[in-house]
């Protein structure tokens, strides 16, 4: 101990040990090996930060590489068995069947066109709603905290309870959209044309919202919205939080109006909110399962069929294993598209 | 191109009773091509009259005209300025010329060529040309500070606000954009107006300064008509550094004499005729003395003037040390004297106060009652013009 490299090595192979359970039959042996020479490959490991880290990152990477990145690579074999019905699938014959059946299932082509649309139209239009009202929000308006926390509460329902609510208002006979249609309508009705018959203003826009096939997406679309478009909210008002009062009074004196001075100048800095709410938007449009579940069951019609739905009643119900592994590994591919540029944007950028 | 004016404009926050006063009833007249520095300590105002101006905030009561024409309701954009903010508030997501383009794009229907060779000659000008195509992101504090400059510039507007612009530079830097900025102006001859909080910008830069205190208008004057002819104690204790000393005292007789608490003789000061017919016997006034006029260790002083005195602190700056020194007689002052003149914390010296550069200001009002004599001082003298 008097050595001057003895305690400082002493101390971290007691710290791996304690830590990890490793390098207990070395211990013993240790002091003497380092003083031999502090290049020894074996005591170098050992001291690095690398080796010492490892019980830390080490359990948990372990956990996530089985069960997350072993049961992915488990399902792309699974996909390639042919497996269906009850019992074991085989290993021993793999093809790309499933794969080639995707291309000629006009479900899959319809499910495929659904969610990508859903994707595309739910982010957009979230985004774009988020950003009005986050603009709205941070004009210094009285009752901030009250009105945020009312746009941001569909947020923290579960998605059951959401569905079950979007289902009432969206009932073609007493909901409350169509209930308000009628009460407009009918309004309209008598002030235009000064008299009580009915002229079917009300009666040409109120529809079955979720049964009809044409509108079907669209009423999804609108309730996930309503959903969403607060936790858009929040992250754009962070976003223009973190813009200084000073960019707005130059853009004003630069003479942009305010249209403008949003357009060039605010909305541009915003990039960042931008990228990191999208993303989240898009990948929970991907996964939208139980919204759509709990208003249809496991069959909600070509022209509300999205691709999470389709493997959960491939899978599940039709116990066609193989083919809905198949569609589970595109709706990976497609969330791995989402999240692989966001991931590479950010650790350019350093912020990973 | 213009003269600006500022006619009883007065800014309220709030209504009612509680109303704060943020200006209160500021008149300055700017005439053509002239560098106006409004100065004065935090919350006196002066960001609020140049934001006034700019447009930024609404005027509560009075008056701003640009060229005789009232700009008071005008939205910044048609009010023909350009303002160079402290912190800058440069576009991160625009490279440089994007910057300097914005306001050429918004405010002008200049075609697109013309606002190229615009930003182009103003880059040439502030020797940027090379930082065009950088984000202001990858500047430095100095570099950003021209592209601020620039995106002013480039506009060729009435007038310039310019709203402690050097205050995030370090002292070297500043000192260099100091003399830069003058030149700058004094070449474009554009009409401007600058806040700063830093009496030794305002000296050095203004061709007039306006001090403000408390939202009201304390003096307008030429820089060293503010320094030897304050108009009161508030602009003579803002303006110089070290401050000017002020000694309360009472007119007895042709002389001041200065209460004190302990016993001994006490701080007797003989005012010489001048400063004697300017003020009444019996009145309370304060004795006001810069410390570069105060003489340490004296020999050539009138024996009524000159006081034995204990040095408390030498502060050296190398050039010049600053010396606290605490009179025989009671009042404790400060005095500058050469760098090469030995002086030590402890001595005992004699300090003279020469009475031809005494100031006095009457006791409740501040007001200036007597000003130092000055013998050939041009008080109107410009530093810049060729």
């Amino acid at each position: 101990m008097g050595r001057p490299d003895g305690p400082r090595d002493g101390e971290s192979t007691a710290g791996t040990r304690t830590d990890g359970g490793v390098a207990d039959e070395t211990a013993a042996g240790d002091l003497p090996d380092a003083a031999a020479g502090a290049a020894s490959p074996l005591a170098r490991l050992r001291r690095s930060e690398f080796v010492q880290s490892i019980p830390f990152w080490g359990p948990p990477g372990l956990l996530v590489l089985v069960f997350v990145y072993g049961a992915v690579g488990w399902n792309f074999l699974i996909s390639l068995t042919g497996w269906q019905g009850l019992g074991q699938p085989e290993y021993g014959d793999l093809s790309l069947g499933a794969y080639r059946r995707l291309f000629e299932d006009p479900s899959f082509a319809a499910a495929f066109r659904n969610t990508a649309v859903l994707l595309l139209l739910f982010t957009v239009l979230s985004l774009l709603l988020g950003l009005a009202l986050a603009i709205l929000i941070d004009r210094d308006i009285r009752f901030e905290n009250t009105i945020r926390t009312v746009y941001l509460l569909p947020m923290s329902l579960s998605f059951v309870v959401t569905a079950i609510f979007w289902r009432w208002m969206y009932n073609p006979v007493d909901g409350l959209i169509n209930e308000a249609i009628r009460g407009v309508g009918g309004a309209v009705d008598a002030v235009v044309f000064w008299t009580a018959v009915d002229f079917g203003v009300a009666d040409a826009l109120t529809q079955a919202w979720i049964s009809d096939p044409r509108f079907k997406l669209y009423a999804i679309i609108f309730a996930l919205m309503w959903q969403f478009s607060g936790y858009c909210m929040v992250v754009y008002l962070a976003g223009l939080r973190a813009i200084p009062t000073a960019q707005y009074e130059a853009a004003r004196i630069d003479g942009a109006s305010a249209v403008r001075m949003y357009l060039r100048v605010i909305v541009p800095q915003l990039r960042a909110s931008t990228m990191s709410a999208a993303v989240v938007l898009m990948v929970f449009a991907l996964k939208a399962f139980d919204f759509l579940f709990v208003l249809f069951g496991v069959n909600p019609g070509e022209s509300a069929d999205i691709l999470s739905v389709m493997m959960y009643r491939v899978a599940f119900d039709r116990r066609q294993w193989a083919y809905g592994a198949a569609i589970a590994m595109v709706l990976f591919a497609m969330a791995l598209s989402v999240i692989g540029p966001y991931l590479y944007l950010q650790h350019r950028r350093g912020d990973l | 191109m213009a003269r600006l004016e500022l006619d009883s404009v007065t800014k309220r926050f709030g209504d009612g009773g509680d109303a704060v006063v943020a200006v209160d009833d500021v008149t300055v007249e700017v005439p053509d091509g002239e560098f106006l520095v409004l100065v004065g300590p935090s919350g006196c105002g002066k960001s609020t009259t140049l934001r006034m101006i700019a447009g930024l905030e609404t005027v509560t009561d009075g008056e701003i005209r640009l060229d005789g024409s009232r700009i008071n309701d005008q939205p910044p954009a048609q009010r023909d300025i350009a303002m160079v903010f402290q912190s800058y508030a440069l576009y991160p997501h625009m490279t440089v010329r994007e910057n300097m383009r914005f306001g050429l794009e918004e405010s002008t229907d200049l075609p697109a060529d013309e606002q190229n060779d615009r930003v182009e000659s103003t880059a040439e000008m502030l020797d940027i040309t090379e930082l065009l195509d950088r984000k202001p992101g990858e500047l430095s504090g100095g570099q950003r500070q021209r592209v601020a400059l620039g995106r002013a510039i480039v506009r060729d507007p009435a007038a310039f606000l310019m709203d402690e612009p050097l205050s995030n530079l370090d002292a070297k830097l500043r000192s260099e954009m100091r003399t830069e900025l003058q030149q700058l102006q004094a070449d474009l001859d554009t009409t401007t107006v600058y806040v700063t909080h830093d009496q030794t910008e305002a000296m050095t830069m203004g061709d007039r300064i306006a001090i403000l205190d408390g939202g009201e208008l304390q003096q307008v004057a030429t820089p060293l008509e503010a320094y030897h002819r304050p108009a009161n104690r508030f602009v003579a204790g803002f303006i110089g550094e070290p401050s000017m000393n002020f000694v309360p005292a009472a007119v007895e007789g042709g002389a001041l004499t200065a209460r004190r608490a302990t016993a001994g003789d006490a701080f007797r000061y003989p005012l010489p005729a001048a400063a004697a017919d300017a003020v009444d016997d019996g009145t309370d006034v304060t004795l006001g003395i810069r410390p570069e006029d105060i003489v340490v260790d004296a020999v050539d002083v009138d024996p009524d003037h000159a006081f034995e005195a204990t040095v408390e602190v030498v502060e050296p700056t190398g050039s010049e040390n600053v010396v606290h020194v605490e009179l025989a007689a009671g009042p404790s002052v400060v005095a500058t004297v050469d760098g090469l003149q030995q002086v030590r914390a402890g001595e005992t010296v004699s300090v003279g106060i020469p009475g031809d550069a005494v100031h006095l200001f009457d006791a409740r009002s501040g007001s200036a009652l007597h000003s130092r004599s000055l013998d050939s001082v041009d008080l109107e003298s410009r530093r810049v013009r060729p």
